[in-house]
């Protein structure tokens, strides 16, 4: 039997709520121009949302003025945020909310 | 793999018309980039509202490459119509003639950007700000045909299945 010349020290265990994802967010405002079915299909081909999802998150928009429609680091983000805005959607990149 | 293609029929004064608001449209796009164009702001409008840090950055590096998108989408739409005369009498009893208009799987979103497009530029014209709002101006009547246009090839992209996977 041999025992390792270093022992991990097991008192080093990270931490990881000292380091959130920090998520961000797309947000897709309400705006009078754009087409539900639009929207909605803008949802469905550029994200891959089924039906029932983009549906759900095109009305979530046109009641309560926005919604969120994708979550993850901010640089995707951004990129989603510029398709959004490509497809004449008014979108914006916020913080997830802690 | 089918080449999908979406079919939707349109009368000749119909195409003249459109062919003349996507003109138009890249006019504006090549004419108006830096002279703070409230429509072309809408068309560009910045992600991170009230950070003027992270908007200046992120403006200043996405938005022409965002309006060379919008311009090539444009020519993209507009080559798929046809040529026409500055006048549109000279269709003469042609100018209700109906013909299918073929749309690729590949011009289809060209497409629906562009109308997409067209009518936020009127919209901001009009100072549309609610879902019903409507008037006298005619180009209201445009705002409500192209949106028409709009619908109608977005239901044939639909029912055709076109991007939505299988």
């Amino acid at each position: 039997m041999t025992v390792p010349a270093a022992v991990p020290s097991l008192d080093e265990a990270t931490d990881l709520q000292a380091a959130p994802l920090e998520p961000w967010q797309v947000v897709v405002w309400n705006d009078p121009v754009n087409l539900m079915s639009y929207v909605v299909r803008v949802f469905r081909t550029y994200f891959g949302y089924s039906l029932d999802r983009a549906t759900a998150l095109m009305l979530a928009v046109h009641h309560e003025g926005h919604a969120v429609v994708a979550t993850g680091p901010r640089e995707t983000m951004e990129v989603h945020a510029q398709a959004m805005h490509d497809f004449g959607l008014w979108a914006t990149v916020r913080k997830a909310p802690l | 793999m089918t080449a999908i293609t979406i079919s939707t029929p349109i009368t000749a004064v119909e195409e003249l018309h459109l062919a003349r608001l996507v003109d138009d449209f890249l006019e504006l796009i090549d004419t108006s980039r830096d002279v703070g164009d409230p429509a072309v702001e809408r068309l560009t409008p910045s992600p991170y509202p009230g950070d003027q840090g992270s908007t200046a950055a992120f403006a200043e590096a996405t938005r022409n490459d965002l309006l060379d998108r919008r311009a090539a989408d444009a020519r993209r739409m507009r080559a798929s119509l046809g040529d026409f005369d500055e006048d549109p009498t000279a269709l003469g009893d042609a100018a209700l003639e109906s013909r299918d208009l073929a749309i690729s799987l590949d011009e289809l979103d060209p497409w629906l950007r562009t109308l997409t497009a067209i009518r936020l530029v009127i919209a901001t014209r009009l100072g549309i700000t609610a879902d019903d709002d409507s008037g006298e101006d005619g180009r209201h009547q445009v705002y409500d045909w192209v949106g028409y246009r709009l619908e109608l090839l977005i239901q044939a992209a639909d029912d055709a299945g076109a991007g939505l996977g299988s």
